[in-house]
C-alpha cells in the first residue's frame, strides 16, 4: 500500500512528530510530504508554524492522538507523522 | 482559488433541474462540524438522497421553507477541511467542490459555510478559502450550547462585519435555529466574504470567556474519559466489550424482529397459496416474488439496527475512538481503523456491512473493505456448515466439529486478509489518504436525528436493494420450478426439480464441477442458493425426497451419507463435503451483497468483479481440497 508520507518522509536526522514524546509540546517546522498532502494537512490545522502536544499514542505503534494550539483534537496515522518534522516550541 | 484548479477529472454531477427563480443552497463545513445535525434542524428531517450518478458519497436534498412563504433547495454536502487542497475527486472533498462549482452555474445559488463554534479558527480558515475562491457565502456558528457550557462567546456582530457575509449564531438543538436560519436566508443576500483576516486571530478577538474555566464542561469530561477509553490497557477492553455488545445486539436484537416479519409474511403466502390454489402462478408469487419480498424483510432488522449503532457511535464521537483504537491492527491489510467495524459486522451480514463502509473516508479503502467483505462468514452460510459437518464429520465428535466450524470463520478471515492485500496492489491500488482523524467531544447523541437516518437507510434498502433481491429471486424460482423443455432434460428425470431448467443447468455444468466433486444436484443448490445462502440445505432437501428440512436435518444427513452412485459406491464423501465447505467459504453466493454492492459503488464493474473474482477462487480450491483430500483417502 502506498504510504502518504512514505515518498517523502524525513530522513531520519529531524526530530519528527513520531518521535515526540507524550507531553511534550513542538513546533511543526516543516512538512516533508507530497505537496498536495502538506495542503491538505495544512487546512487540517497541522501547518508550519502550528504548535502541538502529543497526547497519546494507539496500541502497537498506532496513530498519535495531539492537540493543537487552537485546541482542535486529531489522531494522526504514524505514517504521516514521520512526515510532519518539529522543533522545540518557544 | 482560480477556475482551473475545478477542473478535475470525474463524472460530471447532472444539473439539478429547478423550476426558475427557485433558490438553492449548498451546506458546507468540516467533518463533525454538526453540519448534519444542523441540516436535520433546518429541514425538519425530510430530507432524501439525492439522485447523483457517478458519485458514491451521500449528499442530501431537501426543501426549504424561507420566510415570506417561498421555497428554496438545500442539499448537505459531505466534510471537507479544505475547498483548495487538491485531492482526489472521489473524496468527500473532491465531491463537495464539483458540486458547487457546477452549481454555481445557476443562479441563485450560495454556500453556507457551517462552523462549529468550539473550532472558530480552524472554521474560519475554510471560510479564507471560499473567500478566495469568490462564491457567494452565508456563515453559521453552530454549537452555540457548547460554546456557553464552556463559559465562551462570540461576538455575532463583530464576526459578522469582520467577514462581511450574513451570519447567524445556531444550535442544531435549537429548534428556534429553523426560523433563524429561515430568515436570514430569506431576508438578506449572500456575497464573497472579506480576504483580508488571519483566521486564528479573528477567532481570538471574537470569541471571549464569560466566566472561568468549567471542571464540568464537555471538555473536561471528553478528557476524563478518554483517559480510560483510551488508555493502553484498558481502551482496547473497551473497545472489545463495545464491539461486542454492538454484534450481539445487531444479531440478538434482529432475531425477533425477523421471526415476526417471517411470521407476517407466512400469513401473506398462506393466504396466497388458499386464494390461488395450486399451481405455477400461486408458486410464482408464493415462492418467487413473496420469497423475494421475504429474504428483504429478513435484512431489515439488521440494516435498521446498524444504523442506529453506527449513528450512536458516530454521534456520541466513540467511533473516531475506535477507529484511533483499531488502526494499528488493521494497516497490514491496507485499511485503516475505520474499517473494523465493516468488517466485523459482515460476520453478522454483508448487507448492512457494506451499507455501513460509509464511514470510510478513503475510497480506495472503502472499496477494497466492500470488496472483501462478501468473505467474511455471514450467518446465513451455517446452515450449509452444520449440515455438511453433522452428515459427513458425525463420528468425530462435537469437540472436532466445533473446531471445524471455528477454522471455516478462521478460513474465511484469513481469505479476506489475503483478498485484501492483493486487492490493495491490484484492483485498488492507488495512494491512500493520509490518516487525520478529528476526535470530537463526547455528546449525547439525538435520538431524532439517528432514527431518521435510520429511517432513510431503510427506505433506501427497500428502494435500491430490495428490487433487485425480488427480481432475482423470482429469476431464481423460474430455473427451479419451470419445467424445461423435454429435449433439455435429463434421462430418468421423474421429479418436478428434476425436470426443472435449473436441473439442466445442473447437468450441462456437471463436467465443469465434477473435478470439485460436485453433481448436477449439488449444482442445483449452488443455483439456488444464490438468492439466499440458507436456500441450499431446503433445494438439496427437495432433491433428496424431503419437502420440508426445517431445523432438524438429521433425515436429509442420513439421505446424503446413504446415497449411491449407480456401481453402488458412496454418491458423497468427506472429500465432497470439504470442497463445498471451501466453495461455500468463498463464493459470494448472495444475490443481496451483490445488489448492496452495486448501491454503493453505483456500478455494474464492481459486483461483477466480486461474482467473479470469488467464484474462480473457490472453484480452484474446491478442486484442489476434493482432488488432494480424494488422493489422500479422507
Amino acid at each position: 500500500m502506498a504510504s502518504a508520507a512514505a515518498s517523502t518522509a524525513s530522513d531520519g536526522t529531524e526530530p519528527t512528530l513520531a518521535s515526540t514524546a507524550i507531553g511534550v509540546r513542538v513546533t511543526v517546522t516543516r512538512l516533508a510530504l507530497e505537496p498536495a498532502d502538506a495542503a491538505w494537512l495544512t487546512a487540517v490545522g497541522i501547518g508550519e508554524g502550528e504548535a502541538l502536544t502529543v497526547l497519546r499514542r494507539a496500541p502497537f505503534g498506532g496513530p498519535l492522538h495531539v492537540v493543537t494550539s487552537l485546541d482542535a483534537e486529531l489522531a494522526i496515522g504514524e505514517a504521516l507523522a514521520r512526515g510532519i518534522v518539529v522543533g522545540a516550541a518557544p | 482559488m482560480s477556475d482551473d484548479c475545478h477542473a478535475e477529472q470525474g463524472t460530471p454531477l447532472p444539473k439539478v433541474e429547478a423550476s426558475a427563480g427557485t433558490r438553492s443552497f449548498a451546506l458546507l463545513g468540516r467533518p463533525n462540524s454538526g453540519k448534519s445535525s444542523l441540516y436535520n434542524t433546518i429541514t425538519g428531517g425530510d430530507a432524501h438522497v439525492g439522485n447523483f450518478p457517478g458519485i458514491t458519497v451521500d449528499v442530501l436534498e431537501a426543501e426549504l421553507a424561507l420566510s415570506g412563504g417561498a421555497k428554496a433547495r438545500i442539499f448537505d454536502l459531505p466534510g471537507t477541511y479544505s475547498v483548495r487542497a487538491a485531492v482526489d475527486p472521489e473524496t468527500d472533498e473532491g465531491v463537495a467542490r464539483r458540486f458547487v462549482t457546477e452549481k454555481l452555474d445557476g443562479e441563485g445559488f450560495a454556500v453556507v459555510q457551517v462552523i462549529d463554534g468550539t473550532q472558530l479558527a480552524l472554521g474560519l480558515r475554510l471560510t479564507r478559502e471560499i473567500a478566495d475562491a469568490g462564491w457567494p457565502l452565508y456563515v453559521l456558528v453552530t454549537q452555540s450550547d457548547l460554546l456557553a457550557s464552556d463559559g465562551k462567546k462570540i461576538d455575532e456582530a463583530r464576526l459578522e462585519e469582520e467577514l462581511g457575509v450574513p451570519l447567524a449564531l445556531v444550535s442544531a438543538r435549537d429548534k428556534g435555529s429553523r426560523e433563524r436560519v429561515s430568515a436570514l436566508l430569506s431576508t438578506r443576500e449572500a456575497r464573497p466574504a472579506n480576504k483580508d483576516f488571519d483566521p486564528a486571530t479573528l477567532a481570538r478577538e471574537v470569541t471571549s470567556s464569560a466566566r472561568a474555566g468549567d471542571a464540568a464542561s464537555g471538555k473536561a469530561f471528553t478528557q476524563r474519559l478518554d483517559a480510560k477509553l483510551l488508555h493502553p490497557v484498558l481502551g482496547p477492553i473497551a473497545f472489545v466489550l463495545i464491539m461486542g455488545a454492538l454484534f450481539s445486539a445487531v444479531f440478538l436484537v434482529a432475531d425477533p424482529a425477523t421471526a415476526a416479519s417471517d411470521a407476517l409474511l407466512g400469513f401473506a403466502r398462506k393466504w396466497v397459496s388458499t386464494t390461488l390454489g395450486e399451481g405455477l402462478v400461486s408458486s410464482l408469487l408464493v415462492d418467487g416474488v413473496l420469497g423475494g419480498a421475504g429474504t428483504v424483510l429478513v435484512f431489515m432488522p439488521q440494516i435498521v439496527l446498524l444504523s442506529v449503532a453506527l449513528d450512536l457511535l458516530e454521534a456520541s464521537g466513540y467511533l473516531a475512538r475506535g477507529a484511533f483504537l483499531a488502526d494499528r491492527s488493521l494497516r497490514f491489510l491496507g485499511l485503516s481503523g475505520r474499517a473494523f467495524l465493516p468488517l466485523l459486522m459482515g460476520h453478522a451480514c454483508a448487507i448492512p456491512a457494506i451499507a455501513s463502509t460509509r464511514i470510510i473516508r478513503d475510497p480506495k479503502e472503502r472499496l477494497t473493505a466492500i470488496l472483501v467483505l462478501p468473505l467474511m462468514t455471514c450467518s446465513a452460510r451455517l446452515p450449509t456448515y452444520a449440515l455438511l459437518l453433522s452428515t459427513f464429520f458425525s463420528g468425530k465428535g462435537p469437540l472436532f466439529r466445533a473446531g471445524m466450524f471455528l477454522g471455516l470463520y478462521a478460513f474465511g478471515v484469513v481469505t479476506g486478509l489475503l483478498a485484501s492485500r492483493i486487492l490493495r496492489r491490484t484492483a485498488t491500488k492507488g495512494k491512500s489518504l493520509p490518516l487525520v482523524l478529528e476526535m470530537p467531544r463526547y455528546r449525547m447523541p439525538e435520538a431524532r436525528v439517528v432514527l431518521r437516518k435510520a429511517g432513510r437507510t431503510a427506505k433506501r434498502f427497500l428502494r435500491d436493494v430490495g428490487t433487485t433481491i425480488v427480481i432475482v429471486s423470482t429469476v431464481l424460482w423460474a430455473l427451479l420450478k419451470v419445467p424445461a423443455p423435454e429435449a433439455m432434460r435429463a434421462a430418468g428425470a421423474d421429479t418436478a426439480i428434476e425436470r426443472s431448467v435449473g436441473a439442466s443447468i445442473g447437468h450441462a455444468v456437471e463436467p465443469l464441477t465434477k473435478p470439485a466433486g460436485f453433481d448436477w444436484r449439488i449444482d442445483v443448490g449452488l443455483i439456488g442458493s444464490f438468492g439466499a445462502r440458507e436456500v441450499m440445505v431446503g433445494t438439496m432437501g427437495v432433491i433428496f425426497g424431503i419437502e420440508d428440512v426445517g431445523d432438524d436435518t438429521t433425515p436429509l444427513a442420513e439421505k446424503l451419507r446413504e446415497a449411491k452412485k449407480a456401481d453402488g459406491t458412496p454418491l458423497y464423501g468427506v472429500p465432497n463435503a470439504l470442497a463445498l465447505l471451501v466453495f461455500f467459504v468463498i463464493a459470494c453466493q448472495c444475490m443481496s451483497t451483490v445488489a448492496a454492492i452495486r448501491r454503493e459503488t453505483k456500478s455494474l464493474k464492481w459486483p461483477a468483479f466480486v461474482v467473479a473474482y470469488t467464484y474462480t477462487v473457490a472453484y480452484v480450491l474446491a478442486v484442489i481440497v476434493f482432488q488432494v483430500a480424494r488422493a489422500l483417502g479422507a
